[in-house]
């Protein structure tokens, strides 16, 4: 089917967050333009790819979208293995989704890579009569903890490619300088913790 | 701007060929005269007949005996009577005639009863987040179908849900459970509305009462039917995950190609059959289907669902093999995530029941056939 993906890097990434709070519809807006009133609760694992430019280099982002249930967390920390993104997410009008904003980051500490770059992102900006989390307090929390942040709304479609961009290019950053700082270009940029995050599909599939 | 809107389930969009073989003439990609089709429907009506007086016999009975009712249900069971048939398979009613009024009497006061404890202090005094979460799946649970764009009808499933979690308070309310309950409910409602649409019903016409019934029947039967799988929504999912151990085994042994593929391409059976396990695979197929899916499913006893629905799973995806074999570790993800299946209808689920139930009978009985060479 689609041989047509060309790309420099492809970029794991994970979207984390309460149920309920707008994963699902920030992967379709980003990956299709779509926004769907009524979609089902996300069951385990879902996944959608898009491919962007950044600095001249094309760069694949591989996405996948978690249950928010609690009960799920034990099979879905398996899928942090290799990402090297995460959005956070949470709802700017339901303040348990930002209070348990921690709980999230602690998951990525026990189960994702250290370098994760992780971006915390208030969703439903459209419902500004509503708002029960201050822009400026996420702001702070964010900073504090070393995290990017931004508002967006996959309804109306405001600030999601943006912060899709946002992530990459850092994300893009870091393995480019952890590539020149490791000298040569032998096996392709790494992580610390030598794990590869640069899949080259045209390698050939091992035979049965 | 450019933002879509969509409402629309994306199955839909995708149409499958295999819905040519929905209809009533059966062997598709043979002419056949109008004359010829036409006598074809009527051996099928026909046969749907002596089907229905089969069943309407057993359960004139005094006691009903359950082994035939199984044998016939297996095949599929007539919508007029559906509702009585499954609460016969479920253990829900007694197969004595005599006693099933007195039990349905007992069954539905206890309920009222649990929904009077739970609720008479108001929505304040309840766990909070568990509300919320049951609130947040029920709103977007079968959207597409008017029926549960109802909210008489969607408190209805919350309270059923509310209960079933307090009082299973090891797994609690798992997201997809949420889904179980509609066949029984859609079902059960079927049984006011006869000559309806139940999916498009006007839900105020139907008394309180009936509605009362049939949410506590619903939960009776959801009730039975977890008690059948509660370790697939334990801590850590045990039962789900022993169920993809085995269905990769089983894959292994059945088709050994697609399984190499699989391998080779990087794809792990637990990203795609995770869903398939939690929800029975009512999210790869439509309500209609799953229902009749569930005919087979409560034949084969709450014991046996479990096990059998391993098969299904396997002749599921071994029906898409050979497409399968041609995509790379993406497009087999989002292929299984959006499976074909939006035009099935009642023979294709059939043809999937009865190449699972071939699988089960060459590899069931005989466990070693499952262990890798």
């Amino acid at each position: 089917m689609s041989k047509d993906d060309e790309y420099d890097y492809l970029f794991k990434v994970v979207l984390i967050g309460d149920s309920g709070v707008g994963k699902s519809n920030l992967l379709s807006r980003f990956t299709r333009n779509e926004f769907n009133l009524d979609s089902k609760s996300t069951i385990g694992v879902e996944f959608a790819t898009r491919t962007i430019q950044v600095d001249g280099k094309t760069i694949k982002a591989q996405i996948w979208d978690t249950a928010g249930q609690e009960r799920y967390r034990a099979i879905t920390s398996a899928y942090y293995r290799g990402a090297v993104g995460a959005l956070l997410v949470y709802d700017i009008t339901k303040m348990s989704s930002y209070e348990n904003v921690n709980r999230w980051l602690k998951e990525l500490r026990d189960h994702a890579d250290s370098n994760i770059q992780i971006m915390l992102v208030g969703n439903k900006s459209d419902l500004k009569h509503a708002r029960a989390v201050a822009t400026e307090e996420s702001k702070t929390f964010a900073a504090d903890n070393g995290l990017t942040f931004i508002e967006t709304s996959a309804l109306d479609s405001s600030n999601v490619e943006p912060a899709f961009q946002k992530i990459l290019t850092e994300i893009y950053r870091v393995v480019s300088n952890n590539a020149l700082k490791a000298g040569e270009s032998a096996g392709g940029p790494s992580l610390s913790g030598g794990k590869a995050i640069v899949i080259d599909a045209s390698q050939p599939a091992p035979v049965e | 701007m450019s933002n879509t809107i969509s409402i629309k389930n994306p199955q839909a969009v995708r149409s499958n060929s295999s819905s040519e073989t929905n209809g009533l003439s059966g062997s598709p990609g043979r002419p056949k005269s109008a004359e010829s089709k036409m006598l074809g429907d009527v051996a099928e009506l026909n046969s749907k007949a002596i089907r229905f007086k089969k069943f309407e016999a057993l359960l004139e009975c005094a006691v009903v005996d359950m082994e035939q009712l199984k044998k016939l249900s297996w095949m599929g069971v007539p919508e007029e009577i559906r509702h009585t048939v499954w609460k016969l398979l479920m253990g829900y009613l007694p197969s004595n005639s005599k006693s099933r009024d007195d039990i349905l009497k007992k069954k539905r006061g206890e309920y009222l009863e649990y929904v009077h404890q739970q609720f008479f202090e108001g929505k304040s005094s309840l766990d909070q987040a568990l509300v919320h979460q049951i609130h947040i799946d029920i709103l977007r649970t079968n959207a597409s179908i008017p029926l549960y764009q109802n909210t008489i009808i969607q408190e209805s499933l919350e309270r059923i849900l509310y209960i079933w979690a307090i009082r299973h308070p090891a797994s609690g309310y798992v997201q997809g459970i949420n889904d179980l309950a509609t066949p029984f409910f859609q079902v059960f409602l079927q049984s006011y509305v006869p000559l309806e649409d139940v999916e498009r019903v006007d839900v105020l016409r139907i008394s309180q009462d009936s509605l009362n019934e049939v949410e506590s029947d619903t939960f009776w039967c959801l009730t039975r039917l977890l008690d059948g799988i509660q370790d697939n929504y334990t801590h850590a999912q045990p039962g789900i995950q022993r169920q993809i151990a085995r269905l990769k085994e089983l894959i292994n042994r059945i088709d050994a190609q697609l399984y190499a593929h699989f391998q080779s391409e990087g794809v792990e059976f637990i990203q795609f059959a995770f869903r398939w396990m939690n929800c029975l695979l009512m999210r790869e197929l439509p309500l209609k289907s799953t229902i009749r899916m569930w005919d087979s499913y409560q034949a084969e006893g709450i014991e046996g669902l479990s096990e059998f629905h391993l098969y299904v799973c396997a002749a599921f995806l071994v029906k898409w093999s050979a497409e399968l074999k041609k995509m790379e570790f993406q497009d087999i993800i989002q292929f299984l995530q959006s499976c074909p299946t939006a035009t099935w209808g009642d023979r294709d689920i059939e043809l999937l029941l009865s190449e699972a139930f071939m699988w089960k009978s060459l590899f069931g009985s005989s466990p070693n056939h499952l262990k890798p060479s």
